[in-house]
């Protein structure tokens, strides 16, 4: 058996996958507290509904694959560890003056952000490497040595070193190590060429800083994930996923903690692709609808983009992760999204939302604004008697009561109101679609789209209407897509080194002695943690630019060496293109420089094939009822139970498909259950 | 333009379109910026991208910078159609003169009227970038001491069509090539910046195709009217009343010996909804670049109001008819004519501009209040140029490595890298490795200067240091630094910033100040020392609260003396806050 494990800020979703590949879902609340006792919980419910002992269960388990936001909350909360930042002498501030740009040119209530360590805790060090490697001024030990009796003095629990130029150059990074380690015994220390060898100061250093202060914090979180998942009987493997898409053993996160920041988004995309791979393939746009956000993440020629600016909090004035991550889109934009009309009459939806407490005002806990699941309600896409499978009841009068707050300023009838705010929000993550998929040169028109998450189906057909696409697919694991994608994902590893080179004075030899020495450290892992794969694949790409262009794009090699003159051409050829999809231009005229490259190993623990869900049929037909689209026509829709879909026969719209994990509004759109069990609808 | 019979959009519809119109601006915008060549255009992001109505009225210029777009690019839709009354689906337009509406010979702007296939015009898309060199006759794009546009030597384009059925017309292209250094990265940039123009006619085209010119045109018009609203209801809750403002530049070649002091003047209506905003009483035009183009004066302007105003207010044709902008014919400030220069117009003297009104907005409106911003550009943030000896190409960018300069606001402490008033914080800053990987120069040092801030309840941004020099061969820096004799000056009781400085040091050990402005050569061994200012204080430092400046202390950016003689906090020797020390102090 295999367990894959999703702990949300909401819900802890698990999907299980028993002995002959079939899955069951289970959902428990999350216990933020102790995540650890939530992941325990869907375990019972799974035991229960095998008919066994949690003992029993565990027992039957080899692998459990743990997605989990522990590591971005304690970022969020400031419940890190007291981190150090060493930095080159000279440099104190290359925390706190950031890259720049700012939110709102004209808003002075947004305040700058405070650096990710303080200028406090900043320690700066007499060394310099050159932008050419050689050392302009030799490290002095002695202040090194001085520095770690001054962090001691200050009870420094973790340290992050970052060197500028220590990418091309590591020798004082690594002697700096050297001299923690003997005179600052057993507090952790994050190098930052070791963890992330790109060049730009900032970004390396704020990954150094955010890696360093979760050593401490993740060390002890995963060290107690494995030993109470061992209390309780399991003996299997324990992996976690990656913010790139792939999982690693937990013992190897504790050692790099900043690879797992953005662990659940990253594993949509992969069940995304799967999912997609089922219905004939084709590029990807995976949209999951939370109560609060809007996570877009996309798939192209069956490769899941990675992107190295993911934030931590909001752009510019959170914190940068600095580190390769899946690239995903997030917009404040979800089931718990507020509505409001500002004083110029304009209606707003989000970002601020209604969150899990109170929750939108249906939900009967004290909200009273509207949110988009009361507009939703009252626009017939929700049953009141069944949301969730008929496990919470919703209260359509306080519903109404928020929404005649909306409408009565707009001076439209609450039911109008509702289809605005829906109207608005499909908007809004329309743009977020949009803005990812234009940074990464796709035409949502020509994608498939997939819907994911609980809220999903609210909006989703009118997303994909908007962005003009003519197929969605909405998994039958679409609520618990993170889970889903964490059970079929590779184990993987990324090895990446800096070095420039251009087209205009190419060197062979040079090239492809950085791509050999990646390739023979990931060939160590492939033998190692990734031991007894079903298979193995290399992949090999650069980041490069024309000449003096600052923003490099990543670009996959034709091949896995330059042996011939050709190779070069073929490189250059694939650039340009690349180019051209992404700026609707290319300049072969211009010499190409190469500044980063990369050799990636995934190591397939399993077939990536979703299995087939065992559903729980729900009791007695629902009632067909009348629904609002966006665009205020009132039509009668038929109500179909997810699970009770005939396969393979397309039907017709306007109807609400339902399960007891979500539900689907669907105009004039056609549908059809398809042999993988995932709603297709064609539009 | 608006179609009688399409309806009134609801409010909702409004929201729809207005993210929409957004939209496509972001788009130009991100485009631009991976894609372009230069330094000033791709790390920096000194680059804007806006839609007007095809009668020349901002829509929208969303993630631009202010200084560029406020207003500028209605009048350059203007000399366009002036110019060229005949527009076809195709063309695209080159237009930096600051004698028909651009903000400086600097920011090449593309306009491209956007046409759909009966051949009506509905909107124009504008994309403005700061080139790296436009073929002055000295390699920078701020020469303050050209006396004219002669001396200053840009190549100028007043709405000049570049394209014609969408293909580039290779002379003009030739031309540039032949006057404006390093062609290749002007080139890409200006490819660059076709694209992304192209990008946003693409876009617009479908928009108009999807849901109807007419509804569009309709969106237009009741988005103004909407700014206008918003607008109406800000300028509402201010008092009445008149203030004057005041804020000197240092001296420098071709400004009167003392400086100049830029004045404005503030009529708050808010019985009519009217701001007016007076520079009628300002000096002459200058024999130097300082002159303030039509554009960035009246945007300066409109900054210096919207920055004191409630940020939702959109910034459109409709909310700007709420402000009424006086200048004078032969003012330096928005009033030159040809043949003027006005290479430096949009930071120097616009910034003053910027904080006159500022200040006479305090004392009409303390509880919005924003400080003086800190000057520019020092040597940090100027032109550097040579032939780099790693590849022996010849280079020309400006730096960005970092101008902090944010003022204190009613609201909170200045935003560390604001860059300047016209730019509002909207650059990003220079890392350190890509500028040591572009040129061939070192940064020895970037740090923020201790006691440098605008003191106040809320303070002004901190001074920053930067020490470089190059690592092989000569190194030319351009640069023209103001606020070395005029701090950035608080409002409400808050103190000054700290004052700009620059000095070298070269091989032979010995330190020289240098002057405010000018061209400097360093070799190997050589190093200049720069310093940008601090932003203004807002409300008494003896107001703020003694844990914050507990946190300033401890992170060193103010000494414990400052801490006590200038915001009445005693900090003890070992790092805690002495509660009734400072109680007695404050009394």
């Amino acid at each position: 058996m295999r367990f894959a494990c999703d702990t949300g800020g909401t819900f802890t979703d698990l999907v299980v996958e028993d002995a002959d590949g079939t899955w069951q879902l289970f959902k428990a609340a999350t216990t933020a507290d102790d995540p650890v006792r939530g992941v325990l919980d869907a375990l019972r419910l799974a035991a229960d509904a095998y008919g066994l002992s949690l003992a029993a269960l565990l027992a039957r388990g080899d692998v459990f694959v743990h997605a989990t936001t522990h590591a971005i909350n304690a970022v969020i909360t400031a419940r890190t560890a007291r981190t150090a930042l060493l930095t080159t002498q000279g440099h104190p501030d290359i925390l706190l003056l950031r890259e720049g740009g700012r939110p709102d040119p004209f808003d002075f209530r947004i305040a700058y952000p405070p650096p990710y360590i303080p200028r406090s805790l900043t320690f700066e060090i007499d060394e310099r490497i050159d932008a050419d490697g050689s050392v302009y001024r030799a490290l002095d030990e002695a202040s090194v040595i001085a520095t770690c009796r001054e962090l001691a003095a200050v009870k420094i629990e973790a340290v992050a070193v970052c060197l500028l130029w220590s990418v091309l150059n590591p020798v004082h990074e690594l002697r700096v190590g050297e001299l923690l380690a003997r005179h600052l015994p057993g507090v952790p220390v994050t190098l930052s060429h070791l963890l992330s060898p790109t060049p730009r100061e900032f970004r390396r250093a704020s990954a150094t800083a955010i890696d360093a202060s979760l050593k401490p914090l993740m060390g002890a979180y995963l060290g107690s994930l494995t030993e109470r998942l061992g209390q309780a009987g399991f003996a299997g493997r324990v992996l976690v996923v990656t913010s790139q898409g792939g999982v690693m053993d937990a013992a190897e996160v504790a050692a790099a903690p900043i690879h797992v920041v953005n662990s659940g988004p990253s594993m949509a995309p992969v069940a995304g692709r799967a999912y997609v791979e089922l219905e004939g393939g084709g590029d990807v746009v995976v949209a999951d609808t939370g109560g609060t956000t809007f996570d877009v993440s996309v798939v192209r020629d069956g490769r899941i983009p990675l992107a190295r600016e993911l934030w931590i909090g909001a752009p510019i004035i959170g914190h940068l992760t600095g580190f390769p991550s899946v690239d995903v889109r997030s917009v404040g934009a979800g089931g718990g999204s507020l509505a409001r009309v500002d004083d110029g009459g304009v209606l707003h939806v989000g970002p601020d939302s209604a969150g899990a407490k109170p929750g939108p005002a249906c939900y009967g806990r004290g909200g009273t604004v509207a949110t988009l699941t009361d507009a939703a309600l009252l626009l017939g896409y929700l049953d009141p008697a069944f949301f969730l499978g008929g496990t919470m009841k919703l209260d359509v009068e306080a519903a109404q009561r928020a929404m005649h707050a909306i409408a009565a300023p707009l001076g439209v009838t609450s039911d109008e109101a509702a289809a605005a705010i829906v109207e608005l929000a499909t908007e809004t993550m329309t743009q977020a679609i949009v803005d990812i998929t234009v940074k990464q040169g796709i035409d949502p028109a020509d994608a498939i789209l997939i819907g994911g998450g609980g809220a999903a189906g609210l909006n989703i057909v009118f997303i994909a209407r908007r962005l003009g696409c003519k197929r969605l697919i909405i998994p039958g694991t679409g609520a618990t897509l993170s889970a889903a994608g964490a059970l079929i994902s590779d184990l993987s590893a990324d090895r990446r080194a800096t070095r420039h080179m251009s087209t205009s004075h190419f060197d062979r030899d040079g090239a492809n002695a950085v791509l050999e020495r990646l390739e023979d450290e990931c060939r160590v892992f492939a033998e190692g943690p990734g031991q007894g794969a079903i298979a193995t694949t290399y992949s090999y790409s650069v980041e490069a630019r024309y000449a003096d262009q600052a923003w490099e794009i990543e670009v996959t090699l034709p091949g896995a060496r330059f042996t011939a003159d050709g190779d070069v051409a073929a490189f250059r050829r694939a650039f340009d293109a690349e180019h051209e999809r992404l700026y609707a231009f290319a300049d072969p005229a211009s010499a190409i420089e190469i500044v980063g490259w990369r050799v990636g190993v995934a190591c397939r623990l399993r077939e990536p094939k979703p299995g087939t869900l065992r559903e729980r049929v729900r009791g007695g037909a629902p009632r067909d009822r009348t629904i609002r689209l966006p665009d205020n026509r009132v039509v009668m829709a038929k109500v179909c139970a997810f699970e009770s879909l005939p396969v393979g026969v397309l039907q017709n719209g306007p109807a609400v498909v339902e399960s007891a994990f979500t539900s689907v509004a669907i105009d004039e759109a056609r549908f059809r259950r398809s042999e993988a069990g995932s709603l297709v609808i064609e539009l | 333009m608006s179609a009688p019979e399409t309806p009134q959009l609801s409010g909702a519809r409004l929201g729809v379109l207005r993210s929409r119109m957004d939209g496509i601006a972001r788009k130009m915008s991100n485009a631009l910026l991976r894609a372009g060549r230069s330094g000033v255009l791709n790390r920096a992001k000194d680059l804007s991208c806006c839609i007007v109505t095809a009668d020349c009225r901002l829509l929208t210029a969303a993630d631009s910078l202010p200084i560029h777009v406020l207003s500028g690019p209605d009048l350059m839709a203007r000399a366009m159609h002036e110019f060229h009354p005949v527009l076809a689906a195709g063309d695209a337009f080159l237009h930096n003169s600051p004698y028909h509406g651009c903000s400086h010979a600097a920011d090449h702007t593309i306009l491209v009227p956007v046409i759909d296939a009966a051949g009506t015009h509905h909107f124009t898309v504008l994309v403005k970038a700061h080139q790296a060199d436009i073929g002055n006759s000295i390699p920078t794009t701020y020469m303050a001491q050209a006396r004219d546009v002669y001396e200053e030597g840009a190549l100028i384009f007043p709405a000049v069509r570049v394209q014609q059925d969408y293909r580039t017309n290779e002379d003009f292209v030739r031309m540039c090539r032949s006057r404006i250094r390093v062609p290749d990265q002007w080139h890409g940039d200006f490819l660059a910046m076709i694209g992304a123009a192209r990008t946003g006619e693409r876009e617009l085209l479908a928009l108009g195709g999807e849901l109807g010119w007419s509804t569009l045109h309709v969106f237009a018009e009741q988005w103004f009217d909407y700014g206008e609203r918003r607008m109406r209801a800000a300028v509402a809750r201010l008092p009445a009343g008149s203030a004057q403002g005041s804020s000197t530049h240092d001296p420098m070649p071709g400004t009167p010996p003392e400086g100049v002091m830029v004045r404005a003047a503030v009529h708050v209506r808010p019985g009519e909804g009217v701001i007016e905003v007076d520079l009628t009483g300002n000096v002459d035009a200058l024999p130097c670049g300082l002159n303030v183009s039509e554009s960035c004066a009246r945007t300066a302007a409109l900054i210096g109001i919207f920055n004191t105003l409630d940020p939702d207010v959109p910034k459109n044709a409709g909310s700007f008819r709420c402000i009424d902008v006086k200048l004078r014919d032969g003012s330096a400030i928005g009033g030159a004519r040809h043949p003027v220069s006005f290479s430096v117009s949009t930071t120097n003297l616009a910034d003053r501009v910027v904080a006159s009104v500022q200040l006479a907005m305090a004392t009409l409106a303390p509880d919005s209040a924003v400080a003086e911003v800190g000057a520019v550009n020092p040597p940090h943030k100027g032109v550097v140029s040579g032939r780099d000896p790693r590849d022996g190409r010849r280079f020309v960018n400006q730096l960005f490595l970092g101008s902090t300069g944010g003022p204190g606001s009613a609201v909170s402490d200045g935003w560390l890298t604001y860059s300047h008033a016209g730019n509002g914080g909207v650059c990003f800053v220079d890392s350190i490795e890509m500028v040591e990987l572009h040129h061939p120069l070192r940064v020895h040092r970037r740090a923020l200067v201790a006691d440098s801030e605008g003191a106040g309840l809320h303070c002004g941004a901190p001074s920053l240091e930067v020490e470089l020099g190059p690592t092989q061969g000569t190194l030319n820096i351009a640069y023209v630094s103001d606020g070395i004799v005029h701090a950035a000056q608080g409002v409400c009781g808050g103190g000054e910033g700290g004052r700009a400085a620059g000095a070298r040091r070269d091989a032979d050990g010995v330190l020289r100040n240098l002057a405010s402005m000018g061209q400097i050569e360093l070799a190997p061994g050589d190093r200049v020392l720069s310093t940008g200012t601090g932003g203004g204080g807002y409300g008494d430092p003896r107001r703020r609260d003694p844990q914050a400046v507990l946190h300033d202390v401890l992170d060193r950016r103010i000494t414990r003396e400052r801490a006590e003689t200038v915001y009445g906090v005693r900090i003890l020797a070992d790092g805690t806050l002495d509660a009734a020390a400072t109680a007695r102090l404050r009394e």
